[in-house]
């Protein structure tokens, strides 16, 4: 019962804050900049089409969530941007993925440094078998940094900017493991963050989440796109209504509608849209 | 019987209309016959639990069982108490016992033989010696105990040289033993020795040994040594035997110096001089007419120190001194560190408290008896410098005489009271103590302490040597360098096929490797030993080339196949096929190798390595540590690579994704992330590898040349516990000591066996408690 009502207060919260700033900004994508650009995407696993030809734009600073019923594509599509899909075999991709202009296919570009620039939260937390400190500096150390004072400044930081710091910052040489899963989850988040990537990929962050962790990772992307341009995958209707700026309905591979997200959920320009949103369908 | 009824309830009001649930008699019968199962499968599985720790626990204690005896000590048990038979009142000089201890002799200082049963004291018969009216007994001494050979010092200048001989018959299948004195010069008459000068014999040693027999004997007064030896020469084509008399006069060990003691070793070489100055005399007489007294060493300390009692252990190698400040010390002939020849002490034994008035040294073995003027007898082993067991006569009854039975089983203790003890001794095991085992020891014939495994030989004054280390070092060796050439090869396999390589080609290669386990280690011990050693040998650059070359040219085929083909031929092969493209590279460099091999010998080696080796002061063995490590290697490569192919492959993906997600290289995700993970499970691959290591046996078998040597020379051999045990214990008899000693080279392996498992698990479940990420 409790739970319900702190996560009712705070959706009011969150939604009071889109309220205030409701004046300066009535969303539309024709207004905005744009960060990752997606053309003509296909994409096969084996003979298996999963992708069929998808057009999208991701704004910069902006939440966009991807919607629709399991296995339509929106996991893939969102691997798709930092070529995660690379590690599965038999995946094999057409059309352009072009983060801040570049082309992420071509030849020139640098695997890991792309994926630097597009960090990702998968569904499941996972933390590596280290301390919650070198959880976070792990990025960093990749890039080379080994200077004890940049890494403690950056894992100060950004464990902050996941709202984990004030519950760690006294066990930080503790195995991440005895974090519950929430607390994980935002570790994985502040381990993303604190290599300063420009796309924040998040793949059902919360779905493994009890209610309460939900509302402080929501809390926290709210807080993120800020900094950061916001791609996240959800199941949850509610979440994606919550917490993002756009809402693109994905439905067997195909972008069925994208518009800003009050538009999307309060006036849905297709059918299938509204049947999915409504709960009658999928 | 509730648990029951509230289920049917909410059954049947959970179930709609028609339910398809079997009805309730039938789910009780089923729950109870479920009930059973658990109950069965639960009490199996712990039957056979429990069943596999008794068995571990069995076997340690049957190991430790059959071993534990080893480090018991002698027990002696009175079994006759008599007055001297024959008795007379004369002083008994020496005694001795024939091997079955039926028949005992007693030598007196009237020259007389008494033959008697031990255990009664009952008189058999009495031999009285051929002494010349008025002619009194000065002395009297043994050879070599086997020999049976004794002598009497007569104070007109002669002496009596005889023996006790047994005739053993068995009349009506009863064994008989006949005892008899027997003359191995003359018939029994006095032999001359100072005779012609009419000087005393004040000081008599015996011996027969490769020339013939001698008689050596001094006057203190007139510090005479001489030595007569009666020597024997066969006519090769007659066979006949003729024996010519030589004397040889001995220079006198020091001016002033009384003789006390002398002995002379079966090599007629060697002759010890014991003196009441407490001093050993050693002289040089293999050209015994120029003889050479080489050294005096001391022997017993103090001020009028004496040597007492002075006698050879078996061999004739070893001479045990007595003092009559009471010590018992072992001396003899070593190189010292200027290579020079010189009667060396070796160890000291438990001391008496009086002056040493006999020793018995026993006839099979390097053990002997001590005795004392205050009636206190020891037990003594000379090798595993043990005293084994310790006996008083009590009220200070000085002992004239102690001698062991031929196969140490019995003790005949002469008391000055004339009293005679008979014990049976219960000895079985004295040549091993825990320092005889773990530390070095110096043995006879050796010129300095060192450890030595060496069980048996052709002849019977051989001193066994049962050092563990030079087992526990070769066991070590071997799996060493098996896990120099092993763990890496594995584990960089096992990296590359589980996170590297394309999954059908791991389908492939991971069987292929595993089944490599199920190839019979004698197979591999048979290619490596009668194959791969000599070629090895013949081949040496190549093997080495090979090891250098290998890695170096996957390096350049890697930077040729990333940076200079082009991405035309590149795009060909499949990601994750790489790998196969090095097998032409191998056979290449395996080619390469072979073929430079001569010319580099040529080059560098002056045409032959193995001579070059040995010019570096490398000793080189065809049989070697290179061998087994690579053949050993071969055989615990499945092993560590299966083990840890699986640990790495079940690090779970969202960790490696995790990784490559913050910008990590393939490689880096490796090494910090799934390595890290997996290193649990690459630990403990890597540990049992070493155990079963430790514990192969055939291809050490057959690969190593089995010679027992301490270091860690990759060039010799080694052999180790477990060979060592499959190649003495068909011919160790059952309940001997070297029998018993393969049983603590048993345990000793399982031990280690053991400790290292049970360390990988504890090691294991503490790195996964720490890794773990299910």
């Amino acid at each position: 019962m409790s739970d319900t009502e702190t996560r009712d207060t705070a959706t009011h919260a969150v939604s009071s804050n889109r309220g205030r700033n409701g004046g300066q900004r009535q969303l539309n994508i024709r207004d905005e900049d744009i960060c990752v650009e997606i053309d003509q995407l296909k994409l096969w696993y084996g003979d298996d089409q999963a992708l069929k030809g998808i057009d999208l734009q991701i704004p910069r600073n902006r939440v966009t969530a991807f919607i629709g019923p399991s296995g339509c594509g929106k996991s893939t599509l969102l691997r798709c941007m930092n070529r995660m899909n690379d590690l599965i075999d038999n995946c094999r991709i057409e059309g352009a993925i072009r983060i801040d202009g570049q082309d992420i296919h071509d030849r020139s570009v640098d695997i890991p440094e792309l994926r630097r620039r597009v960090g990702m939260v998968f569904q499941k937390p996972n933390p590596f078998p280290k301390s919650i400190y070198e959880n976070v500096a792990y990025g960093l150390r990749l890039q080379g940094v080994k200077k004890r004072r940049i890494l403690d400044e950056v894992v100060e930081k950004s464990l902050r900017q996941a709202a984990l710091w004030d519950e760690v910052k006294d066990r930080l040489s503790e195995n991440a493991f005895g974090l519950s899963g929430g607390q994980q989850q935002r570790l994985v988040i502040a381990r993303a963050v604190a290599i300063e990537p420009e796309v924040l990929l998040l793949d059902e962050p919360a779905s493994a989440l009890d209610p309460l962790a939900t509302l402080k990772i929501e809390e926290l992307i709210f807080e993120l796109k800020k900094h950061y341009t916001i791609a996240i995958v959800t199941h949850n209707m509610q979440q994606a209504a919550r917490v993002s700026d756009y809402t693109a309905y994905l439905y067997l591979g195909e972008l069925m509608e994208f518009n800003d997200t009050d538009t999307l959920f309060t006036n849905p320009s297709k059918k299938a849209t509204e049947d999915y949103i409504t709960g009658r369908h999928g | 019987m509730t648990d029951a009824a509230s289920t049917d309830r909410t059954g049947s009001a959970s179930t709609g209309p028609r339910s398809h649930m079997p009805s309730i008699e039938q789910r009780q019968r089923l729950r109870r016959w479920r009930a059973v199962k658990d109950w069965g499968g639960k009490g199996t599985i712990a039957t056979f639990g429990i069943g596999v720790i008794a068995t571990l626990v069995l076997m340690f204690v049957y190991l430790f069982s059959e071993t534990a005896p080893i480090f018991g000590s002698a027990e002696m048990e009175a079994a006759g108490r008599y007055d001297a038979p024959g008795a007379d009142g004369a002083a008994t000089l020496h005694t001795a016992m024939e091997r079955y201890r039926e028949v005992a002799v007693r030598f007196t200082d009237d020259a007389r033989a008494v033959f008697f049963h031990p255990a009664t004291g009952e008189v058999i018969s009495e031999e009285v010696l051929n002494r010349p009216e008025g002619v009194n007994v000065t002395d009297f001494a043994t050879g070599e105990a086997r020999s049976r050979l004794a002598g009497y010092g007569l104070d007109d200048g002669t002496a009596m040289f005889l023996r006790h001989d047994y005739d053993i018959s068995y009349p009506g299948g009863e064994r008989t033993i006949a005892p008899k004195i027997t003359y191995p010069e003359g018939d029994g008459e006095p032999l001359d020795v100072f005779a012609e000068d009419g000087y005393s014999l004040d000081v008599i040693g015996v011996q027969r040994g490769r020339d013939g027999t001698a008689i050596i004997a001094a006057n203190n007064e007139h510090e005479q040594l001489r030595v007569v030896l009666f020597e024997e020469d066969e006519d090769f084509l007659t066979g006949d035997v003729t024996v010519e008399r030589k004397v040889y006069e001995m220079p006198w060990p020091e001016e002033g110096v009384e003789v006390t003691q002398i002995l002379m070793d079966t090599t007629m070489r060697n002759l010890f001089v014991g003196g009441a100055d407490g001093r050993l005399h050693f002289y040089d007489i293999s050209n015994r007419r120029n003889p050479r007294l080489v050294a005096s060493e001391r022997a017993i300390e103090g001020e009028d120190a004496e040597v007492t009692s002075l006698d050879f252990l078996l061999g004739a190698v070893s001479i045990i001194a007595g003092g009559s400040d009471g010590s018992v010390s072992q001396w003899f002939l070593a190189q010292n560190d200027q290579g020079l020849r010189r009667l060396t002490k070796i160890r000291s034994f438990e001391p008496h408290n009086a002056p040493v008035t006999s020793i018995g040294p026993e006839h099979a073995r390097k053990g002997f008896a001590t005795a004392a003027a205050d009636g206190s007898v020891q037990l003594h082993y000379a090798t595993s410098h043990r005293t084994l067991a310790r006996l008083n006569l009590g009220d200070d009854i000085e002992v004239d005489s102690v001698s062991m039975a031929p196969r140490q089983n019995g003790m005949l203790i002469v008391g000055e009271d004339g009293g005679f003890r008979y014990l049976n001794v219960r000895n079985p095991h004295p040549e091993i103590s825990l320092s005889a085992l773990t530390q070095k020891v110096w043995y006879e014939g050796r010129n300095n302490p060192a450890y030595v495994w060496q069980s048996s030989s052709a002849t019977q004054e051989f001193e066994p040597k049962f050092s563990m280390v030079p087992l526990t070092v070769g066991t070590l060796k071997a799996a060493f360098y098996a896990m120099l050439f092993a763990a890496p090869l594995a584990i960089l396999a096992a990296i590359y096929s589980a996170y590297f390589m394309a999954p059908r080609m791991r389908t492939v290669t991971k069987p292929t490797i595993e089944i490599m386990e199920a190839l019979p280690t004698v197979i591999l011990g048979f290619l490596a030993g009668l194959w791969a050693a000599p070629y090895f040998e013949n081949n040496l650059p190549a093997i080495f080339s090979i090891l250098l070359l290998t890695p170096i040219s996957f390096i350049v085929a890697a930077w040729l196949w990333t940076r200079v083909i082009p991405e035309g031929v590149t795009g060909r092969v499949p990601a994750g096929w790489e790998g196969a493209l090095l097998i032409p590279v191998v056979l290449a460099v395996g080619w390469f190798a072979v073929t430079m091999s001569p010319f580099l010998e040529v080059w560098f080696f002056g045409g032959d390595m193995r001579q070059w080796l040995t010019d570096q002061g490398i000793n080189y063995d065809q049989r070697n540590a290179l061998v087994v490590g690579m053949a050993m290697g071969f055989a615990v490569i499945p092993t560590i690579y299966s083990i840890s192919e699986d640990a790495i492959f079940n690090v779970p993906k969202h960790l490696t994704q995790g990784a490559l997600a913050l910008g990590a290289t393939p490689w880096q995700a490796m090494v910090s992330v799934v390595l890290l993970t997996a290193s649990p499970g690459i630990f403990s691959a890597v540990m049992i590898g070493f155990g079963r290591a430790v514990g192969e046996t055939m291809i050490v078998l057959m690969a190593t040349g089995n010679s027992p040597v301490v270091n860690f020379n990759i060039f010799e051999g080694m052999r180790t516990l477990s060979a060592n045990i499959a190649v003495e214990m068909p011919e160790a008899a059952v309940g001997g000591t070297h029998y018993r000693i393969l049983f603590l080279a048993a345990l000793v392996l399982f031990l280690m066996t053991f400790v290292l498992n049970t360390l990988a698990e504890v090691v294991r479940h503490r790195l996964r408690k720490k890794y773990s990420s299910l």
